[in-house]
């Protein structure tokens, strides 16, 4: 436990404390730790001081508070002035980002050390190693893109992780979000025996679960990607909701493209508000509402 | 039903005591969040009915004492400028009519000086992390500065920064091919309306898919979650329907549900609200669980200002003050 006061390297220094009006009447002793390290560190901060030392006080709070987005932005500065190893700054984070799961702070920091260090080896399997923790976390998500984006990794093995993630977890809607952009992401027309690939990618993901959104969602953006029509997953959507057969019906999201299928071809609008008023009376009646409208919507435009 | 009222008094006693608890370690740890803090308190009193409850003068000297000599503010006193602590700043001045307070030239220079002339984006520090909520937080601090149209900033590159984030599913994320989330969804949302080029920069077939996208996130027990597949949090109460009011589709969640959902959420011997039943309440939930109770027009609650969650009649009256000029 460092005590600043006590120790020879900061007795120049005289620590300055937080000045926030009336001082707290009664500090309770495990607070006194982080006000300590904090008053020291403010006074070093004061005189624009970049040493081996600030490196130590600001990973001491960040320790105790890793939110305090202050003391990253000073961290990093100081880095960059002594011209450290980074490498080594990494280590530090890795261990920083899986004891602090939701801080993000963190991940900001680490993209101005990745860059600086220019080269992404352990990169992704590092936040591989995040996502065993939480498979969703948004800004490791985040992060994630802008490696592939910076370092070119596209065709570095992402599809075959989002495979393994897919596997382990149909519902993932980050690692749908996350395929999307690893297919479609570049400025460039994807080919059609891909289009074809992520549409049964797409089939065989609703049939292991019928009620899960994303592989619908994801379709639904594949086929606009591709400039084909919504009915070309007709067959599959008719499969999941067959209208006339309503006992059948396993998924609320079949009815919902099945709506949007037959309403853009015209002549089979009927259908459309039957299968409308599935999901407004018997499969989705929470967003009943809605389903209402779009049939509104379609009455409207016959 | 013990949770079938909203406790207006204790809430309002919840939020009094946070700031005298000073000689606890979760007021030291939370520093890096105060001026927000200090928002979303008082936004939840005066949604309550209760404005005056935080001493006004202690309330502008603090919010003074957290500037930046770059204009910008700080979450507390010795802490860098962000632009989150910003808008909370101007936020909580516009609240208790104290604009007047602090140099408005000063700040718009530093909102300013963080958009990304490339991008349009905004940045939320110096240090350049970039995110939807960032030009969020600039178009609202400006507009409510009446400084929008300030030749500094380039309002339509920032959204056509934010139609880059528009997602397949019909959402936003916090950066181009971004997840689609909630509280980004509301950032992006606001960000166009408060341009005025919503119904401009997305079609009716767009809006609705977005709006399908936000009534979607309704769980059966009426909570509603921020992503597909997560779980309900009262926050969500905030951006899913302050973002659905905004595109006039506030009807398309089961209302009756979401209020009782929310009310569950309540410590009923405390006050304040927490994520979920039987959490630890925090003024982060409390606000955003009122706010949203006020949209869905609970009785006994000021009207709330979708786009800028504070009170609407404040919002109007600070932004027809400059029309007016």
């Amino acid at each position: 436990m460092p005590l600043y006061s006590l120790d020879p390297e900061w007795e120049d220094v005289v620590p300055l404390p937080q000045d926030d009006g009336v001082q707290p009447l009664a500090q309770i002793a495990y607070t006194e730790e982080y006000t300590e390290a904090m008053s020291y560190l403010r006074a070093v901060m004061a005189k624009d001081e970049m040493s081996e030392r600030v490196l130590k006080v600001t990973e001491d709070v960040i320790e105790m508070n890793p939110a305090h987005y202050t003391v990253w932005l000073y961290r990093a500065k100081t880095l960059f002035a002594l011209g450290k190893d980074l490498v080594e700054e990494k280590n530090f984070l890795n261990d920083m980002a899986l004891r602090h799961q939701k801080n993000y702070q963190i991940w900001h920091h680490r993209q101005l050390i990745m860059d600086r260090i220019d080269d992404s080896t352990g990169e992704t399997e590092f936040t591989v190693t995040m996502f065993e923790k939480d498979c969703k976390n948004y800004h490791v998500w985040s992060y994630r893109q802008w490696l592939v984006r910076r370092f070119d990794l596209w065709d570095k093995g992402e599809i075959e992780y989002i495979d393994t993630l897919l596997e382990q977890d149909v519902r993932n809607n980050s690692a749908w979000n996350h395929r999307f952009f690893v297919v479609f992401g570049r400025e460039e027309t994807v080919p059609k025996d891909i289009v074809d690939r992520e549409i049964r990618v797409c089939e065989d993901a609703i049939f292991i679960a019928p009620q899960n959104l994303s592989p619908w969602s994801y379709v639904r953006g594949v086929l606009k990607k591709a400039n084909l029509p919504l009915s070309t997953f007709e067959k599959t959507a008719s499969f999941y909701a067959p209208l006339d057969n309503p006992d059948k019906i396993r998924s609320s999201h079949a009815l919902d493209i099945l709506a949007d299928i037959y309403a853009e071809k015209g002549e089979q609008k009927e259908r459309a508000l039957i299968a409308l008023d599935f999901l407004a009376k018997k499969y989705d009646p929470i967003r009943a509402n809605y389903w209402n409208y779009r049939a509104g919507l379609i009455k409207a435009s016959s | 039903m013990a949770n079938s009222l909203l406790h207006i008094d204790k809430h309002v006693s919840y939020i009094q005591s946070l700031d005298t608890r000073k000689d606890r370690l979760d007021y030291h740890l939370t520093s890096h969040l105060r001026l927000s803090g200090v928002y979303w308190g008082l936004t939840a009193l005066h949604l309550l009915n209760h404005p005056t409850a935080l001493p006004r003068d202690a309330t502008i000297e603090f919010v003074k004492s957290c500037q930046h000599p770059n204009g910008g503010f700080g979450a507390s006193p010795g802490h860098d400028a962000h632009i989150l602590y910003t808008l909370s700043a101007i936020q909580i001045l516009a609240t208790v009519d104290a604009l007047g307070s602090v140099s408005k030239t000063n700040v718009v220079s530093y909102v300013a000086g963080l958009q990304d002339k490339d991008t349009g984006c905004f940045a939320g520090d110096e240090w350049g992390e970039m995110d939807t909520r960032f030009i969020y937080c600039a178009l609202s601090t400006l507009s409510l500065l009446g400084e929008l149209k300030n030749p500094a900033i380039d309002v339509p590159k920032a959204i056509s920064y934010i139609l880059q984030c528009l997602n397949p599913d019909g959402g936003f994320g916090m950066a181009p091919s971004a997840e689609s989330h909630a509280g980004q969804i509301f950032t992006c949302v606001g960000a166009l309306v408060i341009a005025g080029v919503l119904k401009e920069e997305m079609s009716p077939d767009q809006i609705d898919l977005l709006g399908d996208w936000l009534c979607e996130r309704q769980l059966p027990n009426g909570g509603l979650n921020g992503r597909p597949e997560k779980l309900e949090d009262v926050c969500y109460s905030w951006w899913v329907l302050s973002s659905l009011a905004m595109i006039e589709k506030l009807h398309w969640i089961d209302r009756d549900k979401l209020v009782e959902f929310i009310l569950s959420c309540q410590d009923d011997e405390q006050g304040g609200i927490a994520d979920r039943k039987g959490d630890m309440a925090d003024v982060f939930h409390t606000v955003f669980g009122v706010a949203g109770l006020s949209l869905l027009g609970y009785e006994g609650l000021k009207e709330v200002d979708p786009v800028y969650c504070m009170p609407k009649e404040i919002t109007e009256s600070v932004l027809n003050g400059y029309k007016l000029v």
